[in-house]
């Protein structure tokens, strides 16, 4: 269903070129949950911020549904985002002047037509999911980082989308909170969800269906 | 709930920061707002005062002049085809030109020659109401006539025929009463005698002939040759002349005090932008995650230059509103203290402050494209790792 076919990406940044992936292959098949190790610098991020369109590849195909999406038009990337791609990151990054609730329904306020009531339902129902009915009215501000970090992982799952990418979504969070939002993403996974994680705990990688380890930018 | 939601959010939440925003750019629109409305009224009034300072255009008769000479011995000039002008054809045809409105007052003259005491003395013949008006510099000692035989009389034509208010003489075989005497204009004024009209024609010319005819526009705001133009259209036997350099004199104090005007307020403007892009770059700058985020979710360039712009539109929309009322209120002030509060028209108008609102928000989003622009073309996976 997704499918990477030797990713190249090449970083030049003030004289330093690194070669961030060096032919990397993956596929995922749908409801396969995939998860990526591999020491800090390996090109994780890289490789998952490219699978999901966030950073274009020097080459390399990326097949979803059968076609190339790294020959995408804008407008056909912005609706690949909008529903079948969701990502999670380390950070929650939600906007600090929204309530929960609002930053949930944010994948829906990208136009001048009102966020639906259907919308709505389902931002409530994301919420209640990730254990914050009651919560929606808050501000991020006044949350836990483990609260933000589940409002984040409500704003991907409102879309209701095939992919979730996820880059360390347990990372700034203690152990018993990473542990809830694991069990979240295995539920995730049980309703057929395809998940793509990196992380850096072991414990936490090997309740994927399975583990890729990278190294210096490609597949080991 | 929908994008605007977005930029509405952000800016009550960073209230603070849109009001320091507002206030500034409000300011900055008051200033503009009351520069320009104490400056319309101000050089209306001047242009009227102005005025006072005489005619600016002559009507006189056609002519031409043919040297005459004999076996290269010259034996002078000789005028052809002068002829007198209809007073009431000219008054007619001058107020119903295209510019009528800009036109102040339209002065006849009749000259002659008389004899007093042996003495040889200019008389002009005016009408005493458009006289006034032309010449607000005036001053007698003395009145103006009020029986059709009075004259008013030049100061060094009084000093040299000994005459003083009061006094009767005979012009032309017809008693007249000196009813003032002019105080020393350093004009030509001052070497004549000025009679009224009607007395003028009867006793040196015939009824309705007049010499020539001078004419005061008003002409801060339009060009005087359009004047002059029409005028010769309207008076194709006259000659038309227009005194260049009074008028041009004219309009170029009440043209400098606009241009001023204007240079300030585009420097004001040009701040008030400076303050609105910087402050939006600065904003893009600081939001350059949430920017990364919402492109992740499928967010359009075009959309999140339209977050951007529409803040700017916000603190457009308030800049205009507060910066017109303020700017309307503060300009009655002024006019108050300068005591020309009465004297306007001046008066509220909804139009006028749609259009500096309409104005104003399209100069705030025009300050706040290239901060927009550069929030949509961030790329989302840059944006989301930058710091
Ligand atoms: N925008 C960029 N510009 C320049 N170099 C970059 C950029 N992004 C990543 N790199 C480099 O590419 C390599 C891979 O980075 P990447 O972020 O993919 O590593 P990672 O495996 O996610 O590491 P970590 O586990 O620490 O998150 C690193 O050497 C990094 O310095
Ligand atoms: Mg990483």
């Amino acid at each position: 269903m997704l499918e990477a076919k030797n990713i190249l990406k090449t970083f030049h940044s003030e004289g330093v070129v690194t070669h961030a992936l060096t032919g990397v292959d993956l596929t995922v098949n749908p409801g396969e949950f995939v998860s990526i190790v591999g020491r800090s610098g390996s090109g994780k991020t890289t490789f998952l911020n490219v699978l999901s369109t966030l950073l274009a590849p020097d080459s390399g195909e990326i097949l979803y549904g059968g076609e190339d999406v790294t020959s995408f038009s804008a407008a056909r990337l912005n609706q690949l985002r909008q529903k079948d791609f969701s990502v999670v990151f380390q950070f929650h990054y939600l906007l600090p002047y929204l309530s929960a609730r609002e930053n949930v329904l944010l994948p829906y306020m990208r136009g001048l037509a009102p966020v639906s009531k259907d919308a709505k339902l389902r931002a409530d129902a994301c919420l209640e999911r990730v254990g914050l009915a009651g919560k929606g009215s808050k501000i991020p501000g006044h949350l836990s980082g483990g609260e933000q970090q589940r409002v984040a992982i409500a704003r991907a799952l409102v879309k209701e989308s095939t992919v979730l990418f996820a880059d360390e979504p347990t990372g700034n969070l203690d152990r018993e909170t990473g542990e809830s939002v694991m069990e979240l993403l295995a539920d995730l996974k049980n309703d057929g969800l395809s998940i793509v994680m990196v992380t850096h705990d072991d414990e936490y990688a090997a309740r994927a269906d399975r583990v890729i380890r990278m190294a210096d930018g490609a597949v080991v | 709930m929908n994008i605007l939601t977005i930029p509405l959010r952000n800016t009550r939440k960073k209230w603070v920061k849109t009001l320091l925003l507002l206030v500034v750019f409000s300011l900055g629109v008051t200033s503009i707002v009351s520069l320009n409305y104490v400056s319309s009224v101000v050089g209306e009034s001047l242009e009227k005062k102005l005025t006072a300072f005489g005619a600016n255009i002559l009507v006189m008769p056609k002519s031409e002049k043919l040297t005459v000479s004999y076996g290269g011995f010259s034996m002078g000039d000789m005028l052809l085809g002068v002829t007198d002008l209809s007073e009431s054809e000219v008054m007619n045809k001058v107020t119903s030109i295209e510019l009528k409105d800009r036109i102040a007052v339209v002065a006849p003259k009749l000259v002659a020659m008389a004899q007093v005491d042996g003495a040889t003395v200019g008389v002009v013949g005016v009408r005493w109401e458009k006289e006034k008006t032309l010449k607000g510099y005036w001053a007698l000692n003395g009145e103006y006539p009020t029986t059709p035989d009075g004259v008013v009389v030049g100061s060094k034509a009084a000093a040299r025929l000994n005459l003083k208010q009061g006094d009767s003489l005979e012009l032309g075989g017809a008693p007249v009463t000196v009813s003032g005497i002019l105080f020393p204009t350093g004009s030509d004024d001052d070497s004549v005698i000025f009679a009224g009209m009607d007395f003028a024609q009867a006793t040196f010319g015939t009824p309705d002939r007049v010499n020539f005819v001078e004419v005061a526009a008003l002409c801060a705001g339009c060009p005087i040759e359009d004047i002059v133009h029409q005028l010769q259209e309207a008076l194709p036997d006259t000659e038309i002349q227009a005194l260049q350099s009074i008028v041009k004199q004219r309009m170029y104090s009440v043209n400098f005090v606009k241009q001023l005007i204007l240079t300030v307020s585009i420097i004001i403007l040009f701040i008030a932008c400076c303050m609105v892009g910087v402050t939006m770059l600065s904003s893009v700058n600081e939001r350059i995650k949430e920017i990364g985020l919402m492109r992740s979710l499928g967010f359009s360039r075009k959309g999140i230059f339209g977050i951007f712009c529409f803040e700017a539109m916000i603190i457009g929309i308030g800049a205009g509103a507060i910066g017109y009322l303020g700017g309307f209120a503060l300009s009655l002030e002024v006019l108050k203290i300068l005591d020309m509060a009465e004297d306007t028209t001046l008066s509220f108008n909804g139009g006028d402050m749609a259009l500096t609102c309409l104005f104003i928000v399209g100069v705030s989003v025009l300050s706040a494209f290239f901060p927009a622009w550069k929030a949509s073309s961030i790329e989302p996976s840059e944006a989301l790792i930058s710091l």
